[in-house]
């Protein structure tokens, strides 16, 4: 079989996920032996090319970008969308809750109104075009992209955890952030990360997403047995969860 | 075998068991207790309450490699190391025995079942009860089988009492051992009927036989909504219990995607696609169906197998659920009301 054509996109983003690909080491070349890399941070320049799969990074930000993402995804057999601001919109969400003005005047000053620093809202790349495959976290975990690259590569679907961090935290044994009254959004948010946040003894900021079928509500309700409000959960949702 | 150490001696005794075997003991976790790897006589705490994580986690572990494969062979990764187990408590002694009972069933779990039969397990009755324990209510507050030693506070001393051969190996460690006599199971007769009363900090209105014959007729009681509605599907509640036993079974590929590992991982009937099968279609997608079935497990399912109940009253799920919900004590005697 030849090896697979595979191309990574940019789009807005810390680029950290890309980092933590080298992070495989000796995994890395062992992802080389099992795929031909094309595109790797370039744009498209050949117009003809196509790739057996397209990993997209960071958030959809701009129109334009829509369009590019669009005209990847007619080129792909397989999308990946690559870490949180790829799979949820991420941290680049934030600016959703602001007027699109205010922000451009804040990060630009007098150059603001220029029109190539035009913004609009932020996308998950799901908003756009459809995704076979999420590798959640901020970033991702090198061990889960490699366990998932090897399910796609091997034509099995990829078991992503559609259970909450808690699992994790428990497996771990860890002492739960909710006995020292810290609101942890590891009941909602989807495991894979093993944990990583409570087990280094904070609470789990959300960076995977929330699960398929979050209880959002019973957070919420349950805030004040721990001397919270329904504000301070929002708070702490609005990181990398915000829905707007 | 019964004998008597002083306390004083106590320190000695451990000190030489240490040397002689790998120890996981209870001791102190941030302001809790857990069982670890002893390494020194001075941080076991047998006087703690309850243990942060059950000991069921050393037998049947979270994460766990079953067997390595290649194309067409595949070699057993199954290595159990004998260690000691100190400082059990009574109720979760009675859950190992459960477990002990699940896994020899059917198809025997050689994994969890030879690493059962390598750990000398000594237990020792509860001096100090935890903020949600309720074994009391269960008969679960004391154990007379299953352990290699179980030690017994009883004023100044520690009252041993040998119930094998790999027991009797381990207290012939200690030195300043003397013979017990009738006052001293007396005293511990006492110190188990207390502890009856003591290990009651939820009062459960049926026994344990009115339970299961109240699930019967409870499959819609209005609970189970009510309860599920703030119901995380987290699953804690599951992977906290001492007699929890369900894992899921995945292959790791290497790199060449033809060679690899098999592992399995803990499991719990709370989270949503635990009852998903091939289709997909998922038997129990409801919450509240999902939040019944546990206390149907604990209840009336397992009971059914094994003849025993499977909640032992350790009270951890009423402590791990962050939303108060899952507290046995309160849904058995809701359901008694019908
Ligand atoms: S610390 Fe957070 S992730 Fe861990 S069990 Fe508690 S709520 Fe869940
Ligand atoms: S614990 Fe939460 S915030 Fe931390 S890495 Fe995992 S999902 Fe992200
Ligand atoms: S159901 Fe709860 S109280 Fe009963 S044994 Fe399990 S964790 Fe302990
Ligand atoms: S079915 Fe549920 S209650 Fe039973 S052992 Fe499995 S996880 Fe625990
Ligand atoms: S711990 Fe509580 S919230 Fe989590 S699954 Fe159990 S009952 Fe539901």
């Amino acid at each position: 079989m030849d090896r697979p054509r595979v191309a990574i996109f940019d789009f807005a983003c810390c680029e950290g996920c890309q980092l933590q690909l080298y992070n495989l080491e000796e995994g890395l070349l062992d992802v080389l032996g099992l795929i031909e890399p094309v595109e790797w941070r370039e744009a498209i320049s050949d117009q003809s090319d196509s790739y057996d799969i397209a990993v997209i990074e960071g958030s959809i930000t701009r129109k334009e970008d829509e369009e590019r993402l669009k005209d990847i995804r007619k080129r792909a057999k397989v999308m990946i969308a690559l870490g949180a601001c790829a799979t949820i919109g991420g941290v680049n969400k934030l600016k959703n809750q602001f007027d699109f003005g205010e922000v451009r005047r804040t990060v630009y000053g007098k150059d603001a109104e220029a029109p190539h620093l035009d913004t609009a809202r932020v996308k998950a790349v799901h908003e756009v075009v459809p995704v076979e495959v999420k590798i959640h976290g901020c970033p991702i975990d090198h061990f889960e992209f490699g366990t998932i690259l090897k399910s796609v590569l091997a034509g099995k679907t990829p078991s992503i955890p559609n259970y909450p961090v808690c699992v994790e935290c428990k497996k771990k044994g860890n002492i739960c952030r909710y006995e020292y009254n810290e609101v942890c959004l590891g009941p909602i948010t989807r495991a894979g990360c093993g944990a990583k946040c409570p087990t280094g003894g904070f609470w789990c900021f959300g960076c995977r997403g929330l699960l398929d079928n979050p209880n959002v509500d019973a957070a919420k309700e349950v805030m004040d047995i721990y001397g919270k409000t329904v504000d301070d959960l929002s708070g702490r949702l609005l990181l990398f969860n915000n829905q707007s | 075998m019964l004998k008597v150490l002083d306390t004083a001696e106590l320190g000695t005794w451990v000190e030489a068991i240490i040397k002689a075997h790998d120890v996981i003991g209870i001791q102190a976790r941030a302001d809790k207790f857990d069982f670890g790897p002893l390494a020194k006589v001075q941080d076991l705490r047998l006087d703690y309450d309850v243990s942060l994580n059950a000991p069921k986690r050393f037998f049947l572990l979270p994460d766990e490699k079953l067997f390595t494969f290649k194309k067409d062979e595949a070699k057993s990764a199954q290595a159990a190391e004998p260690f000691v187990l100190f400082g059990v408590h009574p109720y979760d002694l009675i859950a190992l025995r459960q477990l002990d009972k699940l896994f020899e069933m059917d198809n025997p779990d050689v994994h969890y079942l030879s690493r059962r039969a390598k750990a000398i397990v000594v237990a020792v009755d509860v001096q100090k009860p935890s903020a949600h324990v309720f074994a009391g209510c269960l008969g679960f507050e004391h154990v007379e089988d299953s352990y290699d030693i179980l030690l017994t506070k009883i004023g100044n001393e520690y009252l041993a009492d040998a119930a094998t051969a790999a027991g009797e190996k381990l207290i012939a460690l200690g030195k300043g051992f003397t013979k017990a006599d009738d006052t001293h199971l007396a005293a511990r007769k006492k110190i188990w009927d207390e502890n009856k009363q003591a290990l009651r900090r939820h009062e459960l209105k049926p026994n344990k036989a009115q339970i299961t014959a109240q699930l019967e007729k409870s499959y819609d009681h209005k609970i189970w909504k009510e309860k599920a509605r703030l119901c995380f599907s987290c699953g804690s509640c599951n992977l906290v219990c001492p007699t929890c036993y369900c894992f899921d079974v995945a292959d790791r590929l290497n790199w060449d995607l033809a060679s690899g590992e098999r592992v399995r991982t803990w499991d719990g009937c709370m989270l949503e696609d635990f009852a998903t099968v091939a289709g997909p279609h998922n038997f129990r997608n409801q919450r509240e169906a999902r939040y019944r079935h546990r206390y149907y497990r604990k209840g009336k399912y397992v009971p059914d197998k094994i003849g025993e109940f499977s909640c032992v009253g350790c009270g951890r799920c009423i402590g791990a659920c962050v939303t108060h919900i899952a507290n046995p004590v309160e849904v058995y005697n809701a359901i008694m009301e019908a």
